[in-house]
Formats: structure tokens, sequence, C-alpha cells
């Protein structure tokens, strides 16, 4: 920049004509879609009957193959369905297929689906069409994080217009809850050469679903529109807007102001105060998320499990549920949470300082110094509950020096071989897409030690290696259930995490309206909302 | 002058050039995957291993910088390793929110500083004097973030008069551009006032006062003329600072601009678009000052450049 002279009024006045120039070619952006809601939220009874919804989250993706993140699972979920889903309780039901057969060899799976089913395009929705999307999942251009959970699926045949049968590698007694995930949604056939979409770039999705996408403006809102010719019972509202805002405590804010009638994640800290508050509804929904510590089981000094134990008696979970979480968590009494297929409670470990030191005495494991990292903010209060969990520690004498770091740079470092570990203690979110306990065994099984999976404690236990193949492939849901729970008494007495608690997931609501639930996979239930009476 | 123009705009593009090689490192050097983060921690290691080959991460470094650049040189930007869009259609597409929302405030912050800046400096150690540095001091220290939501709060919670946040609304850019104005009045202020000072002792000031000028007139065609000098520099400085700044209030306030999309590029690991936003951050700020130093010579003869 070169320094300036002496200059006259006139540059003041052609920098702010410039400016004006920017600003009206500008224009104030996209103009927004459908006419304004705003302050008419809250109810829909001002007649435009729109529903808001403020979430944190910028799709980066509305390709269902790609999803990997819920919340975008969440808005991709009104617009495409699923053969089967899931219920509040985590129970399979129909979706777009009315009943299922499961091979006695459990070979194959054949679907009856529903019939009159139309996509948004007006293009029927049948056997072909489920086909199409099945080889569209596993072919290998197409991006899908996912994949693995449907690998298994060897080929789809269409047997009718209206029945498909899925032919398996193998017995995969998982793949029905696999198949509730909205990576599993099922779009038009005809829709991947539309709206500018193409196979492996698809980014406009045509479901079946009771709300057809009109409008998405990157990081601002996805306007979605009833599905006019919609097969299900249809929803109340004519539109809904999921509106992108990162913020907590904006989110909080639109809330409060009626600018938006629900919202996902409020800061935690508020959730008391909102609790307070006869304008909104707090909802602090059950999900499948567990919160732990894990623990470098190869770490010379946490090789013996009694000091494992010992590190879970030594945390005071309920006191920090209460004053750090604001009660929006669980205890976790078993290596899973209870919505899962395989659930069986096995703990907890009960707050008992003196028997942890005693653990620790009998181990020769006093002076323990460990090294111990966190995320911040990928999971609620994770860095204040961090905090708390290293003073409970400190307490019976184990040393941990704690730091945090942004989320890439934290799975770069504790998503690496054991020889490369430089932690020995890392707070970590495990939250299944579907609700089957063999997505949680990944967390225990040395096919997932990184860096080829996220199972960062290394845990390994012949036994529970045995149990967990056998129940993955156990086509008796029963003897499955008995294998998974096996396999958790194991690990909960080998623990190779300290078993913190499952998270709920907070969605706050305007009193005005009603009928809001949730699924227990950290989802909201929006779909049938309506004002309260 | 042309070919002051065309030495200027060949120092850009070198400028630019050694800007798309820093950016190309440094989000290379920084820790994390994009290939982990993309896939999320539930996807298995062939997936992970499947993304990395498709965004060419397995490539050598200077290969990937090669391939980055020949691109450019074309107008390609490359596509985002999170969204799989062209990463210059995606910029395209929230760079106006971010120039409007600079534009606004800069103007505001423009209009509002000189005029504080000349009425505390005529009014020297006047309650208004005191006033304005205080109100200036209190601007520019307060963090954007505490005081977007104590706005949200105030306008849009409590009298329900504004949007609290996005961009689809009439009203919907006043609080972050008063959140922005808030950051950057407070430097156009305080330098006006020091020009101001210094020009209104100069003697061709005096001379118009004995002369019987009305004090309008002095203030505003002589003094204030002369000091815009060093006010245009700090002005378009300001401008790239709210460039930056921009992260922070669009953040908060769910401001669809670019500076939101650099924000979830980088805890994405998205390089591709990293370096996209980088670069036209860089090149709106060289011709930004470029402009500026052309302004000077348009305005004032005395100035040449050769």
């Amino acid at each position: 920049m070169r320094l300036p002279k002496p200059m006259p009024f006139v540059a003041l006045a052609m920098v702010l004509v410039t400016a004006l120039l920017l600003t009206a070619c500008s224009g104030g952006g996209p103009a927004p879609a459908g006419g304004s809601s705003g302050g008419g939220a809250g109810g829909g009874s001002g007649g435009d009957k729109t529903f808001r919804i403020a979430v944190g989250i910028d799709p980066d993706t509305l390709d269902p193959a790609g999803m990997t993140t819920t919340t975008v699972a969440n808005m991709v979920d009104y617009i495409v369905e699923t053969l089967v889903k899931i219920d509040r309780d985590g129970n399979i039901k129909p979706g777009l297929a009315k009943s299922w057969q499961v091979a006695p060899d459990g070979r194959s799976i054949t679907f009856k689906l529903q019939e009159g089913v139309k996509f948004h395009d007006g293009t029927p929705f049948n056997a072909e069409a489920v086909k199409f999307n099945i080889e569209r999942i596993l072919n290998p251009d197409v991006r899908m994080p996912l994949r693995a959970s449907y690998a298994v699926i060897e080929r789809a045949e269409v047997v009718d217009e209206h029945t498909v049968t899925l032919h398996l590698k193998e017995p995969a007694p998982y793949l029905l809850g696999a198949l509730t995930y909205t990576a599993a949604g099922i779009i038009s056939p005809k829709s991947v050469n539309e709206h500018g979409n193409s196979m492996t770039a698809y980014q406009h999705p045509v479901g079946t679903g009771p709300y057809v996408l009109k409008q998405y403006t990157k990081g601002s809102q996805l306007v979605l529109e009833k599905f006019q010719d919609y097969w299900g019972e249809k929803p109340y509202y004519d539109q809904v807007v999921f509106q992108i805002v990162p913020e907590a405590a904006t989110r909080e804010s639109l809330l409060l102001a009626g600018q938006v009638d629900m919202i996902i994640l409020p800061p935690t800290s508020d959730i008391p105060a909102l609790q307070n508050n006869p304008k909104v509804k707090v909802l602090l929904a059950p999900s499948d998320r567990t919160i732990f510590v894990a623990i470098n089981t190869q770490h010379p000094a946490l090789k013996d499990k009694r000091v494992r134990q010992a590190l879970n008696y030594a945390v005071n979970k309920e006191e920090i549920i209460k004053n750090v979480l604001f009660g929006a968590a669980d205890v976790m009494d078993a290596p899973m949470a209870k919505p899962l297929l395989g659930y069986c409670q096995t703990g907890p470990y009960p707050y008992d300082p003196e028997k942890a030191r005693q653990l620790l005495q009998e181990a020769g494991a006093t002076n323990l110094e460990l090294k111990f990292v966190t995320p911040t903010g990928r999971y609620l209060q994770d860095y204040q509950a961090a905090q708390a969990i290293a003073n409970f520690l400190q307490e019976v004498g184990v040393k941990t020096s704690l730091s945090t770091m942004d989320w890439p740079t934290y799975q770069a470092t504790v998503q690496v071989p054991p020889d490369k570990a430089t932690v020995q203690l890392h707070i970590l979110g495990w939250a299944p897409t579907f609700l089957d306990s063999q997505q949680q065994m990944l967390q225990f099984t040395k096919d997932n030690h990184p860096p080829k999976g996220l199972a960062s404690s290394y845990y390994t236990n012949p036994r529970v290696e045995e149990l967990v193949a056998q129940a993955n492939r156990e086509v008796d849901q029963e003897k499955r259930q008995q294998l998974y729970c096996e396999a958790a008494k194991i690990i909960w007495e080998d623990a190779p995490w300290i078993f913190l608690w499952v998270q709920r997931f907070p969605i706050v609501h305007s009193a005005k309206v009603t009928n809001i639930s949730y699924l227990p996979n950290e989802k909201f239930d929006a779909i049938y909302a309506r004002p309260a009476e | 002058m042309k070919r002051y123009i065309i030495q200027r705009l060949i120092a850009a593009a070198i400028t630019l050039l050694g800007v798309t090689f820093a950016v190309f490192l440094i989000v290379r050097l920084i820790p994390g995957d994009p290939a982990v983060v993309i896939a999320g921690p539930m996807a298995s290691g062939e997936e992970v291993e499947r993304i990395r080959t498709q965004l060419g991460l397995d490539r050598p470094f200077l290969e990937q910088y090669g391939t980055y650049l020949s691109r450019l040189v074309r107008g390609d930007l490359g596509i985002s390793a999170r969204t799989q869009q062209p990463v210059l259609h995606e910029i395209l597409a929230r760079l106006p929110y971010t120039l409007e929302l600079a534009v606004v405030s800069g103007a505001l912050a423009t209009v509002t500083g000189v005029a504080a800046g000349v009425v505390a400096a005529t009014r020297r150690y006047s309650v208004f004097d005191y006033l304005a540095s205080f109100g200036t001091l209190l601007g520019v220290s307060m963090p954007v973030y505490w005081l977007g939501i104590l706005l949200i709060v105030l306008f849009a919670v409590r009298l329900q008069w504004l949007p609290a946040a996005g961009a689809d609304e009439p009203g919907s850019i006043v609080l972050p551009a008063l959140t922005l104005t808030a950051y950057s009045v407070a430097l156009v202020a305080r330098m006006t006032r020091a020009t101001m000072f210094e020009v209104l002792e100069q003697d061709y000031v005096r001379t118009a006062w004995a002369k019987g000028l009305p004090q309008r007139r002095i203030i505003y065609r002589h003094a204030l003329r002369n000091a815009l000098v060093p006010i245009i520099t700090v002005v378009a400085l300001q401008f790239g600072a709210l460039l930056g700044g921009a992260v922070l209030t669009e953040s908060v306030f769910a401001w669809p601009g670019i500076g939101l999309l650099l924000v979830d590029s980088i805890f994405a690991r998205d390089f591709p678009m990293v370096q996209g936003i980088v670069l036209v951050y860089s090149a709106l700020i060289i011709l930004l000052n470029l402009g500026v130093d052309l302004l000077y010579a348009y305005v004032d003869p005395r100035i040449r450049y050769s």
C-alpha cells in the first residue's frame, strides 16, 4: 500500500459510490423462497402453514448415499424414504416395503413393496427402482462412506413389479437395521439425469417422501414443500424450512423470538432455563450415542485391567451429568446404548474412589501420569466434562495432562496404530448409524483398530472376537441377543473405556406446536408436527 | 499510467502465485486427513482409502500442486472435497453475501466514523469528544461474538424488531452490519480526529477563519478535504479487515457468506475450497489496494505513477 498524499473529497465519494453499487449488485442475495413467514411462525395460525426448524449444520451433500451426519440425514428423511424404518423404541417397521421375509438360511431377504407409491417426479416406485438403488449404493464410483454395512448384498433381483429379493454373500442379520438408515434411501432412477444430477454427483434428491425439495440455498436454508401425491399420511404443514444456524445461542434466540418453531442442540447450559420457560418445550431424547474415555489398552501402564477398572470407579458420572451436562445424559450401564439390538445391562461402575485407590495399589500402578485429550464442541460439554473427569482421576492419584484440538487434528491424533499413539486417554462418542450391536462392536474388535477403523482403545479379547463374529452372522435374533450380551459382559469387565454416559439429544420447540417426537438415533421426528390446540 | 497499471497487475499475478503455493502447502501441513473427516467416524478403512484416491491425495505433493496450477490458469478452481461441487460455483454463490455485509458495514463505519471524528476534533475536550472516544473504544474492544449475541437478545428476542439470524428477510442485514461496524468505526473515528486536529492547526485554516468564512465551510470544504487522505487509507484497509471480521459475524448471525464457508471448509479439511477462498480474498485485497492507489492519481494531479 502506497502511502497517501493529499487528496480531495472525491475519493471518499467514489469509494462510497462503489460501495453502494456493490451492495446493489449483490441485491441482498438470492430471494427468499415461498413468502416470508418470519414472525408468523410458531403455530401456523397465521395461515401460511410453514414450519421452521433451525439446525446447526450445513449439508455437505444431499445425496442419501453420501450421508455421514445424522442431522443432514434427518433433513433428507423428509424427502427420501427407506424400505424399512425404525420407531421411537428402535423397532424395525415397514417403510416403502410393507413386509419382508428372511430366507431360513439367512442368505436372502424378500421385500413386498407398497403399491401405488410415486416419486416426486411422477415416476412409479417399484422393484426396478429398488434394484437400481441397490446397484447404485454398491457402485464404487458413488461416494458412500457407510458402504461397508451394505457390502454383504450380492445383487437385487426383481421378482415382480412389487417384489424384490436381495441376495446376500453371507447371512447378515444386521442388514435390515442398515436398510433403515438414510444412506439406503430410495431415489427416483430418472432423477439421476435431472436437476443437474448425475450418478456420482447427486445434489437434488427426488424421493417418495412427504416433502419435495424446493430450494436449497447453501449455508442458509433448505425449503421443502408438501408432496401432494404422498402415499402415506399427509403432514399438516405446507412448507418446512430448515434454517442453517451454526451458533447454538443464535438458534436459541431464534426460537425465543418466535422466528423458528423448533431447534436442536441449544446451548447445553441453557437447558434448565429453557425447561422453566412456559413458551417452549424441551425434549431430551434418549439416543444411542455412547460417550466414553477410550483407554489405550496397549500402553504398558494400562494393560492391567484392574487399572482400567480403577479409572472407572474413580469418576463420579452422576455428578458430572447433573452439574456439567445439565441432565442431558444417562449413566452407561453396558458397553452399548439401550435402544440397540443386543443390549443387556452389565453395570454400572459405581463411584467408589476407595476401591479405585485399592485396585491401583494392587496393580502397582501408583504415580500414574497420563496424557488425556478431548475434542471441543463435538459432544455435549465435552471439554468441560473432560476437566471434571481429570479432577476425579487426580483425587485417586492419577495425574493427567488435558488438552484439546479441532476435530480433524483430533482424529489424526487418536486414529493411529498403537505404536504411534501419543495419548493414553481420549474422549470419544460412538453413535451407531443403525440400532444394532454389530455397529457398536466395531469398537471392540481388532479388525477396526486404527488406522483402519476408530476402535482407538486397541481392545481385543479372543473370546469377544469369537462371540461377535458369531453374533454378526446368527440368523436367530434371540440367540444373537445372547451372544452380544455375553460379549458385553466380558467387555465391561475388561474395561477398555471409562464408561461414561449415553448422551441425550436435546430438541426444543415452541409450546404452540405439538406432535414432535424423536427417533433413538439422534434424530427428531417432526414431520407430523401441528399447531397445539 | 498504463505501464504502471500493467506493472502492478504483473506484480499482483506473482503475489497470487505465491499465495497459491503458501496456502497449498499450509493446508497440507495442518494435521487432519480430508478423506477421514469426509468419510466420518463410522466409515470403513476401505471407503476412506477410496475417497483419498478420488481426491487425488495419494499423489506426490508437487504433482498435486502442478495439477492444481494447470487447472487454475484455465479458471478451474477444482472440486470441493466436502460437497463435490465446483469450488468457483460455491464461492460465487456466497461471495455476494460477504461483499454486501462488508460494503454496508464499511460505508456505515466510514460515515459515522468520519462524522464522529470531525465533531470530536472541532469540539476538542468537550463532553462529546470524551463520549466519542469512549464509544469507539467500547466498539473496538467488544468481542464480535459477544456483541452479536447481545444485539440479538435485545432487538430480536426482547423488542422483536428484527430477525435474529439468516439472510432471507428484510432487515436481516441490520444486526450483522451493526456488529461489524462497531469493530471498524473506532479506527476511522480516531484517525479522523487525529488528522483533523493537525489540519485545523494549519495556517490556511487560520486564514480561512480570518477571512470570516462560515464554520461549516471551513470544516468540511477546507479542513476535512485535506484530512481525508489518511482516512481513505484506513477505510480501504478496513475493508480487508471487514472481510476477515465477517468470518465470526457470519457465524453468529448465520449469514451465508464466504466466511462461514471458509470455517466449514477448514474444519472439513476441504483443501480445494480453502485454497479457492483464500485466493479470492487475496485477489480482492490486491485489487482494492491497486484501486485506491489509482484513485489517488486520478483525484490529485500532483501524484504521478511511472
